[in-house]
């Protein structure tokens, strides 16, 4: 079982942080125009919410692993449900790798992997080294070519 | 790589100059309210700065986007800051289209879109490309798609060569295996397909009788009429509760609103409460009776076709190759008088917006519904296995949490209004063993030779059979609550667009071991059973099923 990139965990955190923010904005908003919120409750709801993230993001990183089994592509992640997917390579419609702004900084990418499913219809996987991704998407191209399957969807 | 149509740079550039205008001027309103140093007095300057970075980004935009055809795949990759860069696989592209509307024909320009199976969007989108490029993008790909196709029959035939070399002592012909395969099953479509493969083969498979109709009718119930009800019942509000307060009058209702005591009042909120119920419920019978009047199903070749509709004939045709699923359907009105409905799932939309699900028989006698299911599927009669116990008392623990919500909830509403005695809500405790008992007896699931079945629901239970070779994805999940009883569901995804509606397929609440059997003996049976159907060109489905 392969593990993500140890610094997917600084991404999540950022976004996390990111909400926080947002939700400190927000809070900033109420104190303004609704009720008296106190600066230190602020304060202390941001904090909380950034500990919380990280946690959670670190408790992620553990959880979430990805392997190439013989038929399909198979992972394991989830915090509170913990979710195991096999995505058979004959059901692979085609796959992306995608990096957002904040990926690109922490030099990580991510690659994801389309179905014709409804649920599941698209499977990311983020943390990922540029070259590995690039590697991955190659790998799955080719499996998901030689298993062409001539069912109709 | 190659580029789009450099008058892509010019829309792209207008297009995210008009739509970025807004970023900074929403910005400096909202923050100018909460902050001080920022002022709204800002916007004339923040909004051609705006335009200006969309301009910008959008002749950035232009010269990001690159796409390609390789010989395996055609390749987009797109973004500024962030990227993305998509290969498809020709064997998966559906369709290519060229579109130009009146602008684009002037300037000779078009856009290409790409469309794969499964998700809602297209794929690939290029706006724009010359004309020229258009054409010779849609010819390329066909080329390439056929290729492939090509490549595939071939080394299909090969593998149907090597095994009829194997057996060629019991089956001389195994090579032409779409006759064989035929003419296995049923003489009589070998007979029709051959001497007469020019007339479509039109047969009748199920008529709605008017008793069945009726019984539909009655015994299921559409949320639309509820919708309905409320939409009346908003537009003429006042001359509705003047005729609630009317028909409530000879049982003892108030005279009129405002002068009546409290027992009136309740009263009129009972009768009122019943009208009200009873007129939903009239609603949605005559609703689906409407819509069902005279529904037929019948076959056109490989396609079923169907007809339903009173006031208004709808008609249909379902593929029988696009069949991804079947399901039974009951409620417990159904139940009680011993009748089901059968509905079959495919992939796509249909062409009216009702989805990828069509009924195929809305109600019929059990039996006959189960012998259809048999007969269509070709499973074998389900003998389903039970989700361990400790699955009821999940669901006994699940309800009393919703119990008291209720309770509370109650509660709450005492403390605001002079509602007394609220503690006499706990009556709803009493619902919550049958109800987890309830919904854990209907929890099933068959592993069969070809089919997984797996029935769940109470109100409306289902029980869908899905062919292993229809297996898209399949998951194994635990929350944390049933990490801690060492329990799992399985999710099995199909094609099927219904599960907007209805839930994706999942065996909920089983033993962590069997959902793992489960879950690899379906990764194993789709790959053998899409083997076997590459080699035989099966459809998997009776079209004559009743």
């Amino acid at each position: 079982m392969e593990s993500l990139h140890p610094r997917i965990r600084l991404l999540w955190i950022a976004s996390w942080a990111i909400g926080a923010i947002v939700l400190g904005v927000v809070l900033a908003a109420v104190d303004r125009w609704l009720t008296d919120v106190p600066r230190a409750a602020i304060a202390g709801v941001v904090a909380v919410a950034f500990v919380i993230g990280i946690a959670y993001a670190v408790r992620r990183y553990q959880v979430w692993t990805f392997e190439l089994q013989p038929d399909a592509l198979y992972l394991e992640r989830g915090v509170v449900t913990l979710v195991e997917t096999a995505v058979p390579f004959v059901r692979v419609q085609h796959v992306d790798t995608q990096f957002g702004p904040i990926e690109r900084v922490l030099g990580l990418s991510s690659v994801v992997v389309y179905t014709a499913g409804t649920r599941n219809a698209d499977v990311r996987i983020p943390g990922l080294t540029p070259a590995r991704a690039r590697d991955l998407q190659d790998t799955l191209r080719e499996l998901a070519v030689e298993s062409e399957a001539d069912d109709a969807v | 790589m190659n580029r789009l149509h450099p008058l892509s740079a010019v829309t792209y550039a207008l297009q995210y100059g008009f739509t970025w205008l807004w970023v900074p001027v929403v910005l400096v309103l909202v923050l100018g309210g909460i902050f001080d140093p920022i002022s709204p007095a800002w916007t004339p300057i923040a909004a051609p700065l705006g335009f200006l970075a969309g301009a910008v980004y959008g002749i950035v935009y232009y010269y990001r986007f690159e796409y390609g055809v390789t010989p395996d795949t055609f390749d987009v990759s797109s973004g500024v800051v962030a990227r993305r860069s998509r290969e498809i696989p020709y064997g998966r592209i559906q369709n290519v289209d060229v579109k130009q509307g009146v602008l684009q024909r002037l300037l000779g320009l078009a856009i290409v879109s790409i469309e794969t199976a499964g998700g809602g969007n297209t794929e690939a989108s290029l706006n724009f490309v010359s004309e020229s490029d258009a054409n010779r993008l849609q010819e390329q790909i066909r080329r390439r798609t056929a290729d492939v196709k090509d490549r595939r029959r071939k080394r299909d035939r090969e593998a149907v060569a090597a095994d009829g070399q194997e057996s060629a002592a019991d089956a001389p012909n195994g090579i032409e295996g779409d006759n064989a395969a035929l003419g296995d099953e049923d003489g009589t479509s070998l007979e029709d397909g051959v001497s007469e493969p020019r007339r479509p083969h039109r047969q009748r498979l199920f008529d709605l009788e008017a008793r069945e109709l009726l019984l539909y009718s009655f015994t299921s119930f559409r949320p639309a009429a509820v919708a309905a009800v409320l939409f009346v019942f908003f537009l003429a509000t006042d001359r509705i509760i003047d005729l609630f307060v009317i028909t409530a009058q000879p049982l003892g209702g108030p005279a009129a609103l405002g002068e009546g005591t409290p027992t009136s009042y309740g009263i009129l909120t009972v009768v009122s409460a019943i009208n009200g119920i009873l007129i939903t419920y009239l609603l949605s019978v005559a609703y689906t009776f409407g819509t069902y009047y005279g529904f037929q199903l019948g076959r056109a070749d490989d396609d079923f076709v169907y007809e339903r509709g009173l006031l208004q004939r709808y008609s249909g045709s379902i593929p029988v190759e696009k069949v991804q699923s079947v399901t039974v359907t009951e409620n417990p009105l159904q139940r009680l008088i011993g009748y089901a409905g059968l509905w079959v799932e495919t992939a796509g939309y249909g062409p009216e917006s009702s989805g990828g699900s069509q009924s195929a028989v809305p109600l019929a006698k059990q039996g006959r519904v189960h012998q259809f299911t048999e007969n269509l599927t070709d499973v074998e009669t389900p003998t389903f296995h039970s989700p361990p116990t400790l699955a009821r008392r999940r669901y006994l623990v699940r309800y009393s949490l919703v119990a008291t919500l209720v309770v509370a909830a109650v509660f709450a509403l005492a403390q605001v209004t002079p509602l007394e005695r609220w503690y006499l809500a706990a009556v709803v405790f009493a619902a919550v063993p049958p109800a987890a008992h309830l919904k854990y007896v209907h929890l099933g699931y068959f592993v069969g030779d070809d089919h997984l079945v797996i029935r769940r629901g109470f109100w409306k239970r289902r029980t869908t059979v899905i062919p292993y070779y229809r297996i898209q994805t399949v998951s194994t999940r635990r929350s944390i609550f049933q990490r801690r009883l060492g329990l799992a569901s399985l999710v099995v995804d199909t094609a099927s667009s219904q599960t907007f509606v209805w839930a994706t397929p999942t065996v909920y609440d089983v033993d962590l071991e069997d959902a793992r059997d489960v879950n690899t003996t379906g990764r194993k049976r789709l790959q053998s059973a899409l083997r076997e159907r590459a080699r035989d060109d099966d459809l998997g489905l009776s079209v004559d099923f009743t």
